[in-house]
């Protein structure tokens, strides 16, 4: 126990006390919320307005067309007042459009429309002549692609006012083609212990996708600093001066755990860091201040994050004690990372059906574990059994893989150059028994 | 002083296979790595507060025998005990081990780097600072203290892996090629601090390929090649063993002594200097006196085979050879 807290305390001064450690941990949330605010505000900003013409026989369905393209009913998103007919007047008519009507579907006007967008006067043109209508396909010519949601929005806006049409023409007042036409929106509610949960799936995943996060800058910012000193020991032959007073197992839980403990308390600074500058920001955010993370999902979260970290970073140890360079250990990188991106592929399905046979296998496999079962836990809590079993067996892994390691990592000192193959780092795993 | 007195007079313990425990005892140790023998059958006895050397050539398995003394490796075969009992983890602290190839953090500062070393070995911390202030000073490294360790020369670092394994004042000080890579000044102040160790009580077991320096350091050595013990013993028994032993004598005077068949077997006579052949069993004491009453003597060395005669010599002989059994 002396040994261990001596090697923890070690491994963890020689870190912290570093300027990079100060650099990382004071510029990289500076860096992140550059990185994941600019892409936003890159999409935007090369919006121009767009000035477009729709091309009809009958103005008074031009108009239509404009009015709802601008300004879309939003009854997808929003709760309370849909039943409003009046509900797009009181929507902000959208600034990104210019829309004209043109009442003069013909192939003279077609061909002025084509030179204006040449002559860049407009943007593009929709055509919606009475034959483009009864063939139910319409055509949006424009300089650039339109975007997936403006596609879509056209469409919807198109099958609108085109049922409202037919449902007019068939004597239904226009009040009561809008009833008909009003969509029917689908409230989910979900049971947790008992109790109405509202569910805002985009909240769940994103808790997921931010344990997710921790766990891979975790993992590949302190992994190979792990690898990198257990290469380091190796090469500069301290190991064989520590050997004569430590075992190898106090050796390497010294590391993981002195290694891991720097990254915690990065991570512990950035929280901190967050809950100064950025709370307050986000507070005013309704999707943010409607989220509300229950006890028991953050110790699940503390929990798998910290036992995630500690197995991928044994594996890291792992590669360090059978490799003799770093450009090596790099290359077997891959057998963690691997594991690390299937569970990421694995999110959307367990956020879907967390209680899928596969799904309650896969969180049971310690190497998908960490993400696996904190997901089922975010959504719908898996029974108790299940989440010792997942547990148990990840703490057997990172137990089995460390005591692995230290043997691999003590017959490091007799070997010098060529990377070991299997049969030779089973045959040291038998010499180095005791 | 060692010139004239008799090969056996030093020896404290004559029989080292003998029922005195040693703080070292290894009973045939095996070994292996894959097809490699590093070590076969070696059986050795070091006695406490005596400086042991552990010589052969590269590659005869001497840092895998001083390895597994500390339990860094563990035998294949044989039993290995220390300080009386069978090697336990336990035993840890009370060794302080120097490897061949030296090994510190290169980023920590020279007295942080001690400090860990002996807080590992179970010395409280002002304790070990205190220790390592002086250690530094002795070396002349206090200037150096608070700088890191990739900043010294190699000699000074070698300097500061030396102080970290006496630090906690072991009992048992295990050496491998302790002298290698240090420049003459600094050679002495090692082997003056090695002595002054031995002095007080503590044993070291140091490994070697320069016969020179063991042969004026050691008690005890142990010869080994390709594995297996050549030699073990006591220093001045092997020799004795190996004593085909000349004496060269200065002499004004009678010479009659020469004449004495008890003691010498054969000589080379030049008239006032003679080689002797000395006889099998011949004490080279009486030999002194009895010349020394007729002629005036101004010079008279016993010449005693080198070690890395002995060495050669054994090496040529097939089995192994315990003089001293």
């Amino acid at each position: 126990m002396r040994n261990l807290w001596l090697i923890i305390k070690r491994e963890y001064l020689e870190r912290v006390r570093t300027r990079s450690f100060l650099i990382l941990t004071l510029l990289l949330p500076g860096i992140m919320t550059v990185v994941m605010l600019l892409p936003a505000k890159l999409a935007t900003m090369g919006d121009k307005v767009q000035h477009l013409v729709v091309v009809t026989s009958t103005p008074q369905f031009g108009e239509m067309v404009r009015q709802r393209f601008l300004s879309p009913s939003t009854d997808t998103d929003d709760d309370e007042d849909a039943n409003s007919g009046a509900n797009a007047a009181k929507q902000k008519p959208d600034q990104k459009y210019v829309i004209d009507v043109d009442a003069n579907p013909t192939e003279a006007e077609r061909a002025v429309l084509r030179d204006k967008i040449n002559s860049q006067a407009i943007d593009g043109y929709l055509w919606l002549s009475e034959d483009a209508i009864a063939s139910g396909k319409v055509t949006w010519v424009s300089r650039r692609m339109p975007y997936f949601s403006e596609r879509s929005r056209l469409s919807e806006t198109l099958n609108q006012v085109i049922q409202y049409e037919r449902l007019t023409k068939h004597g239904l007042s226009g009040d009561e083609a809008e009833r008909l036409l009003k969509a029917i929106k689908v409230e989910s509610i979900r049971m947790e212990r008992g109790r109405e949960a509202k569910d805002s799936g985009g909240g769940k995943l994103l808790e997921v996708v931010v344990m997710v996060m921790l766990l891979y800058m975790a993992v590949l910012l302190y992994g190979i600093s792990v690898m990198r000193s257990v290469l380091e020991e190796k090469n500069s032959r301290i190991l064989e001066v520590l050997l004569s007073s430590a075992t190898s197992t106090e050796l390497m839980a010294g590391k993981l755990l002195g290694v891991g403990a720097v990254g915690l308390t990065q991570i512990l600074v950035w929280v901190v860091m967050a809950g100064v500058f950025a709370l307050p920001a986000m507070a005013m955010q309704p999707a943010f201040s409607e989220l509300q993370i229950p006890p028991g999902v953050l110790v699940a979260f503390a929990v798998f994050f910290l036992l995630g970290y500690l197995l991928y970073s044994t594996m890291y140890a792992a590669i360090g004690a059978i490799t003799t360079t770093e450009q090596e250990g790099q290359q077997l990188q891959f057998f963690i990372i691997i594991p690390l991106v299937l569970s990421v592929f694995m999110l959307a399905p367990v956020v879907r059906n967390p209680d899928a046979a596969t799904m309650v296998w896969m969180s049971m496999i310690p190497f998908f574990a960490p993400v696996v079962m904190y997901a089922r836990i975010v959504v719908q809590t898996p029974p108790l059994w299940q989440i010792a079993l997942s547990l148990l067996l990840l703490i057997a892994t990172i137990a089995g893989l460390l005591v692995l390691c230290a043997r691999i990592y003590r017959i490091g000192i007799l070997i010098y150059g060529k990377r070991p193959n299997l049969p030779e780092i089973l045959k040291w795993l038998k010499y180095a028994k005791a | 002083m060692a010139s004239i007195s008799p090969p056996i007079a030093r020896s404290s313990s004559p029989g080292a296979t003998s029922s005195t425990a040693g703080t070292v005892e290894l009973r045939n140790v095996r070994k292996a790595y894959g097809n490699f023998v590093a070590v076969d059958d070696l059986s050795l006895s070091i006695q406490p507060g005596k400086i042991y050397g552990l010589l052969g050539p590269n590659g005869a398995g001497k840092t895998s025998t001083l390895r597994m003394i500390i339990g860094i490796i563990v035998p294949d075969l044989g039993q290995i005990s220390v300080f009386g009992e069978p090697l336990q983890r336990t035993h840890k602290d009370r060794f302080g081990y120097l490897p061949e190839e030296r090994g510190l953090y290169k980023k920590m500062k020279v007295l942080e780097h001690l400090l860990f070393l002996a807080q590992l070995k179970g010395l409280s911390g002002p304790e070990a600072l205190k220790r390592a202030q002086s250690w530094c000073e002795r070396f002349e490294l206090n200037a150096w203290t608070g700088k890191k360790v990739e900043e010294l020369s190699k000699g000074m670092q070698q300097k500061v892996q030396f102080i970290g394994a006496i630090l906690h004042d072991p009992e048992l000080i295990v050496m491998d090629e302790p002298f290698s890579g240090l420049d003459p000044a600094s050679t002495v102040v090692l082997k003056d601090v090695l002595l002054e160790l031995a002095k007080r009580g503590k044993t070291i077991l140091l490994s070697t390929h320069g016969m020179d320096q063991a042969e004026k350091l050691c008690h005890s050595i142990c010869l080994v090649n390709h594995g297996r013990a050549v030699l073990e013993g006591d220093l001045n028994q092997i020799k004795a063993g190996y004593g085909s032993c000349n004496v060269q004598i200065k002499y004004d005077g009678d010479a009659r002594f020469l004449q004495e068949s008890r003691l010498v077997q054969s000589c080379n006579d030049y008239g006032n200097y003679v080689e002797v052949h000395l006889a099998p069993g011949a004490d080279t004491q009486e030999l002194l006196r009895l010349a020394s009453a007729g002629a005036r003597l101004s010079k008279f060395e016993v010449m005693e085979p080198s070690l890395e005669e002995i060495f050669i010599a054994a090496v040529s002989q097939p089995a192994v050879s315990q003089p001293n059994a």
